[in-house]
């Protein structure tokens, strides 16, 4: 037994949102008493019309939501939106007003957490940690799959919580960056739209086999990245490439220097098998190694296999979902 | 990311002037990510028919069948929004719209965000019998 909570992130139910087949209601009834999940992350610009500034209406239902269905509203999904103009990058100063919004938005919601992309400026968080603070929100870059602890952003906000020293700042770990296997959800994807490239496959395969990842090789490799674009004839094999760099291959350990600033979990996932095991990512290990640091932040389910479901047939997220919940369950139970 | 989304089922159709004639044709579309975004993040709107673009100017885009933009003017549009599974309707002037028989309309949507470092671009084509 551990203390570590378990809930969803709404993004995993975003298909039945978009085709109206559940409401938000019914969502978050879905978590709290199908799946027993105690907390949820909202994307706000997702399932709240209006965001960051929803109507009066919009918050008195989620109010109503809430208070229903007694769930934490662990996190808020927030964006800055700083390509906003086609023709230039937001100024640190447009970025920070657009992101105290979202801090606003996140502390009328019950969150206490706000979740960043790890490639926003660092000026624009240093800018906004006041407000934070104030509202009492923590503010958490997400080290997600090829955006993680080797790009420079990264390192650049881990100097900055360094530098400031605040119980305000953090980081979201996705569980993405702990992928043994290329998932083949996608390979199936890429190839029902028409990729047919063996080699190409097998190439990045073999990436995760050797114990890497095409987005660290291609780091440590720059000319290998160009040499595959090369070997790439169809704009589908070369979106299929870049694809692949998106999931990288680390030890749990990568996380030790980094646990004091890890307030809370992605569980991503892409396929949950018959077996009920993720076919890319360790969950016996995570969870272990979670457990073995005295971890006692959410977990909340991420399933991004949506996107890789071909038109025309039905996106499988309840059953994945179950599935991934009935796991982590196992585990922090076990 | 979510191509599906990008032109929905059975909608492409005809669309008729108050005068009665048939001023174009339209389809429904939801926005090809997973959250709702200003209109000036619409980088760009492309419709082809029988696989040929249509011209630029041609193609209109509204989220509340009231505000209509081309693609161009698309860009300055800070102040309303296009939620996320939400229906917005691409129009396509063009006199007499559809003609008689069966045809493929492409919609070509690409939207620009943070972190994803260039605009990316999703498609999706039906086929139409008029």
């Amino acid at each position: 037994m551990s203390n570590i909570k378990r809930g969803v992130s709404l993004y995993s139910l975003q298909d039945q949102y978009a085709r109206k087949k559940m409401t938000l209601d019914e969502i978050v009834d879905f978590v709290k008493n199908s799946m027993g999940g105690t907390g949820i992350e909202i994307i706000p610009d997702q399932m709240l019309p209006g965001s960051p500034c929803p109507s009066a209406e919009t918050l008195a239902e989620w109010d109503r939501i809430i208070e229903k269905h007694q769930i934490v509203p662990v996190c808020s999904g927030t964006y800055v939106n700083d390509k906003l103009y086609k023709n230039r990058l937001l100024t640190v100063r447009e970025a920070a007003a657009n992101l105290e919004k979202g801090i606003h938005l996140a502390h009328r919601l019950g969150c206490s957490m706000i979740k960043l992309v790890s490639t926003t400026r660092t000026e624009v968080v240093e800018a906004v940690l006041p407000e934070a603070e104030k509202c009492k929100i923590t503010i958490t870059s997400e080290i997600h799959g090829g955006m993680s602890f080797n790009m420079p952003y990264v390192q650049d906000y881990v100097r900055l919580m360094e530098r400031l020293q605040s119980p305000y700042l953090g980081f979201t770990i996705d569980t993405g960056i702990f992928c043994r296997r290329h998932p083949r959800v996608s390979t199936r994807y890429f190839r029902l739209l028409g990729m047919s490239n063996p080699y190409l496959e097998s190439y990045i395969e073999d990436l995760f086999a050797q114990g890497t990842d095409p987005n660290a090789y291609f780091i440590a490799h720059p000319e290998k990245m160009g040499e595959m674009m090369e070997k790439c004839t169809t704009e589908l094999e070369r979106l299929y490439l870049v694809y692949s760099t998106g999931y990288d291959n680390n030890p749990l350990t990568i996380l030790d220097d980094y646990m004091p600033y890890v307030k809370y979990i992605h569980g991503k996932f892409w396929e949950m098998t018959e077996e009920g095991k993720e076919y890319s990512i360790p969950y016996d290990e995570v969870i272990s190694y979670l457990k073995g640091k005295g971890f006692d932040g959410y977990i909340n389910t991420e399933y991004e296999g949506n996107r890789f479901t071909p038109p025309g047939e039905m996106i499988q997220e309840i059953e994945q979902v179950s599935r991934h919940q009935k796991m982590l369950k196992q585990l922090i139970e076990g | 990311m979510f191509d599906y989304y990008v032109l929905s089922e059975g909608t492409v159709k005809n669309e008729t002037g108050a005068d009665g004639t048939v001023k174009g044709f339209s389809m429904k579309t939801r926005i090809n990510y997973y959250r709702g975004i200003p209109l000036s993040m619409i980088h760009d709107l492309e419709v082809a028919l029988d696989g040929e673009k249509v011209a630029r100017d041609a193609v209109k885009f509204t989220v509340d069948g009231v505000d209509y933009f081309t693609p161009d003017e698309l860009e300055t549009v800070t102040s309303m929004r296009w939620e996320f599974g939400e229906e917005a309707t691409v129009f396509v002037e063009k006199e007499g719209g559809l003609p008689a028989g069966t045809h493929e309309v492409t919609l070509f949507q690409t939207i620009r965000t943070e972190y994803i470092p260039v605009p990316f671009i999703g498609e999706r084509t039906e086929r139409v019998t008029i």
